[in-house]
C-alpha cells in the first residue's frame, strides 16, 4: 500500500511542471545570481580608489611613497585632478617635519565607509614610506638597526590574523548563498504538496481513501516520504551548483569543509520541518489558490527573518535575535557551521533535534486537522 | 442485509437524520429518494463509516459499524456523487492505485475494467476523459475490492443520455454477482428503472418504504388531482395546487371539490386517481417541486 501511495505522490509532482521549477530551477539561479552579486561584498579585491597626488615635497619619501601607492592594485593614480575621487596633497618638508599631515580631498560623492577604507588602505603606505625614511635616516648611525628596522614589513596582512566564527576560513558568497537558497528551495515543497493535498480533499479521493480504511498516518506518512526524497536531491544539486557552476562565473567555488553525514543529517532535518509546516498548511487551507498564497507568503517571511535573503551576521543584534524563531535560520546556521567551522554531527545536534520536534509537532496537528475535517467530511 | 434502527444524526442544531430506521434486502437494489438536504448523504456517509451517528444502530450483514467499521469497510465501497480520482493520472495509473491500496485481487479488477469499458482509454489521462467516462472510472473504482455492498451516491450526474443508460444498465448486472446496491438519485426515472425498493427520505425522516411497483402503482394512495381550465377564481379558493391547473384532493373531498368548482365556473378537464409514476408520487407525499 506505501508502495504505491508513494508511487502516486511522485507521479503526480513530477507531472506537475511548475512545481519542478519552483523545487529544482529557482533555488538553482538564486545561488547562482546571489553568490555573483555579493561576492564584492566579501573580499577586497576588487576595491579601486581613482586618485590624484600632488606632491609640493618631492623628497627621497615622497617619491618612494607615489611608488608604493602606484603598485597598488586597490589605487588608480590619475593626472587630472577631476577625475580623482580622492586628491592627496603631500605638503612641503614633509619629510624633514615628522609631524606634518597630508591632507586629503574628497569628492561629493564618495560615502563615509568609502572613506575609512581609503584611509586604512592608505595609512599602510604612509607607514611604510615613513619606515623606510626612517632606515635610511638609522643607517648612518647604527647599520645594525637600520637592518632590524629594514625587515619590518607593515601591512594588513602580515599584521593580523583573522578567523571567522572561530574558523581559519572567512565565508565567500558562495558559501553564505548556497545553505540560504538550499534551505528556501527546501521549504518550496509548501506549494506543490498543499495544492496536491488540496486537489486531494476537493476531489474526494482522501475521504474515499478513508473509505478504504487507508488511516490517516498512512496517508501523511507516504506523502512525507516523497518530499524527503525530493529535499535530499534539491541538498545534492544546489552543492552541486555551488561547487562546479558558481566557479564558472568568476565567484568562488563552495568549499564543504565538515562533515557530510552533519551535512546529511541537516538535510534530513529540515525535510522533516519543511514537510510538517506544509503538511499543516495543506490541510488548513481552504482551496489550493489559499495554499498557494499562505505557503509563499510564509515561505519569504520565514526566510526573511531566518537570514536568507541578508546574511544573518550584517543585522543587528535585535534581527539576529528574531531570526532564531525561524526554523529556516536553525538550518542555515547548521549549515554554515559544516561549511565555515568544520563542524561534526555533535555541534550541529541541537539545530536537527530542534527541526525535527518542529516537523514531528507540525506534523501531528496536521493530521489531528485532517481527521477532524473527515469526520466533518470536509 | 442492512438493518437501520433510529438513526439520528445532527449538525450543530440541524437534525440531518431524525430517528430513521431502515431495512434493505441483500442483494437488492435499493433506491434512496429526497430532496437535497433531506439527509441522504448523511445516511450514505454514516453506512460507509466516513461519520459516525449521534444515536441509533447501523448493522451491515449482522456487524454494528460502531464497533465494526474497518471490518464493513473491507467489503462495501461508496461511489461519491464527486468523481474520487487523480486528473493528472491515467486510467490505469488510477486503477492500479487504488487496487494496490485495497490488495485487490487481479480478477477483481479485470471485472471491473469489462464491467465499466474501461481497457480502451487505459492509457489516457483521466483529465482528457469524456463525462460519461470519467463516471464509469469513478464507478470502477469502487468495484476493485469486491464489494457485497455498494452505495452510489448520484452516480449519473452531468452525463449523456447514451452513458447513464450504459451506467443503469451495468448496475441491474450487479445483482447476478449478489451485491446489494443502495442508490440515490435525482432521476425517478432512473430509481423506476433499476431499483426493488424505495425509501423516501423527508427532513431525516422516512416517508414512505415500499417496492417501486407498489408505490407506482400506488395502491395505498386515495391522491386524486382534477385538472382544470385556468381561471381567477382558483387562487380565492384556495385549494392545494400541485400546479397551476391541477388540484390535489384525497377521494373522501373529491365531490366537495367538484362541487366548488362548478359553483365558481370552473371547467374540469381531467380526474386522476393515484399518482401515474414515482416522481408523482414522491411530489404527492412530499409536497415539493424540488428534488
Amino acid at each position: 500500500m506505501f508502495k504505491a501511495m508513494i508511487k502516486k505522490e511522485f507521479l503526480l509532482v513530477f507531472r506537475d511542471k511548475h512545481a519542478l521549477l519552483a523545487l529544482f530551477v529557482m533555488p538553482a539561479i538564486f545561488i547562482l545570481i546571489m553568490s555573483v552579486a555579493m561576492r564584492d561584498q566579501f573580499t577586497n579585491d576588487s576595491i579601486e580608489f581613482t586618485l590624484y597626488v600632488s606632491d609640493a615635497d618631492t623628497s627621497k619619501m615622497s617619491k618612494d611613497f607615489l611608488q608604493k601607492i602606484d603598485s597598488d592594485k586597490k589605487f588608480h593614480l590619475v593626472h587630472d585632478r577631476d577625475a580623482a575621487e580622492f586628491i592627496v596633497t603631500i605638503p612641503k618638508d614633509y619629510e624633514k617635519q615628522p609631524n606634518s599631515k597630508l591632507s586629503i580631498d574628497v569628492r561629493d560623492s564618495i560615502k563615509s565607509d568609502q572613506i575609512e577604507a581609503f584611509k586604512a588602505i592608505l595609512f599602510e603606505h604612509v607607514l611604510n614610506a615613513k619606515l623606510d625614511n626612517m632606515v635610511r635616516n638609522v643607517e648612518e648611525i647604527s647599520p645594525q638597526i637600520s637592518k632590524i628596522l629594514g625587515e619590518l614589513e607593515i601591512s594588513v596582512d602580515t599584521m593580523y590574523e583573522v578567523s571567522y566564527n572561530n574558523s581559519i576560513h572567512i565565508p565567500n558568497s558562495t558559501q553564505q548563498s548556497v545553505p540560504a537558497w538550499i534551505v528556501f528551495g527546501m521549504f518550496f515543497i509548501i506549494i506543490p504538496m498543499s495544492t496536491i493535498y488540496v486537489n486531494e480533499r476537493k476531489q474526494n479521493t482522501l475521504a474515499r481513501l478513508n473509505s478504504m480504511n487507508v488511516s490517516i498516518l498512512a496517508m501523511s506518512i507516504s506523502k512525507g516520504i516523497p518530499y524527503l526524497v525530493i529535499n535530499q536531491f534539491q541538498v545534492l544539486i544546489m552543492l552541486g551548483v555551488g561547487i562546479y557552476l558558481v566557479p564558472l562565473f568568476d565567484t568562488p567555488a563552495l568549499v564543504v569543509n565538515g562533515s557530510f553525514f552533519a551535512l546529511g543529517a541537516i538535510s534530513v532535518a529540515l525535510s522533516i520541518a519543511a514537510i510538517g509546516i506544509s503538511s499543516l498548511i495543506a490541510v488548513s487551507a481552504k482551496s489550493s489558490e489559499q495554499a498557494t498564497t499562505i505557503g509563499g507568503i510564509l515561505n519569504i517571511l520565514l526566510g526573511a527573518i531566518g537570514g536568507v535573503m541578508v546574511p544573518k551576521f550584517i543585522m543587528p543584534p535585535a534581527m539576529q535575535k528574531l531570526t532564531e524563531v525561524s526554523p529556516m535560520s536553525w538550518g542555515i546556521d547548521a549549515f554554515l557551521d559544516v561549511f565555515l567551522k568544520s563542524a561534526n554531527f555533535s555541534m550541529v545536534l541541537n539545530n536537527v533535534l530542534m527541526l525535527i520536534t518542529f516537523g514531528v509537532i507540525s506534523l501531528m496537528l496536521s493530521m489531528l486537522i485532517l481527521q477532524i475535517s473527515i469526520k466533518k467530511g470536509f | 442485509m442492512i438493518k437501520i434502527t433510529n438513526l439520528t444524526k445532527s449538525y450543530r442544531d440541524k437534525k440531518a437524520l431524525d430517528n430513521l430506521s431502515l431495512e434493505i434486502a441483500e442483494g437488492s437494489v435499493f433506491g434512496l429518494l429526497g430532496v437535497n438536504g433531506a439527509g441522504k448523504t448523511t445516511l450514505l456517509s454514516i453506512l460507509n463509516g466516513l461519520i459516525t451517528q449521534d444515536s441509533g444502530k447501523v448493522e451491515v450483514f449482522g456487524l454494528d459499524i460502531s464497533k465494526d467499521a474497518k471490518k464493513i469497510k473491507n467489503f462495501s465501497s461508496v461511489i461519491p456523487q464527486h468523481l474520487a480520482f487523480y486528473e493528472d493520472l491515467s486510467v490505469k495509473e488510477n486503477l492500479d492505485f487504488f487496487a494496490k491500496v485495497q490488495d485487490a485481487k487481479q480478477e477483481n479488477y479485470d471485472k471491473a475494467v469489462e464491467i465499466n469499458s474501461l481497457k480502451s482509454i487505459f492509457s489516457q489521462r483521466a483529465s482528457t476523459l469524456s463525462g460519461g467516462q470519467k463516471r464509469r472510472l469513478n464507478i470502477a473504482i469502487g468495484l476493485l475490492n469486491n464489494p457485497k455492498v455498494i452505495y452510489f451516491d448520484e452516480p449519473t450526474v452531468g452525463i449523456d443520455p447514451k452513458s447513464r443508460n450504459e451506467i443503469l444498465d451495468s448496475i441491474k448486472e450487479y445483482k447476478n454477482f449478489g451485491i446489494t446496491v443502495v442508490y440515490t438519485s435525482h432521476y425517478m426515472n432512473e430509481i423506476e428503472k433499476i431499483c426493488d425498493e424505495v425509501a423516501i427520505i423527508n427532513h431525516g425522516k422516512l416517508v414512505e418504504q415500499n417496492s417501486v411497483e407498489n408505490l407506482i402503482t400506488n395502491r395505498n394512495s386515495d391522491n386524486v388531482s382534477v385538472e382544470v381550465v385556468y381561471s381567477k377564481n382558483l387562487k380565492e379558493l384556495e385549494f392545494d395546487m400541485s400546479s397551476e391547473t391541477t388540484i390535489r384532493t384525497k377521494e373522501s373531498e373529491l365531490f366537495f371539490t367538484l362541487e366548488l368548482c362548478k359553483k365558481h365556473n370552473i371547467a374540469i378537464k381531467q380526474i386522476s386517481y393515484g399518482s401515474t409514476n414515482l416522481e408523482k408520487y414522491f411530489l404527492d407525499i412530499t409536497g415539493v417541486c424540488d428534488v
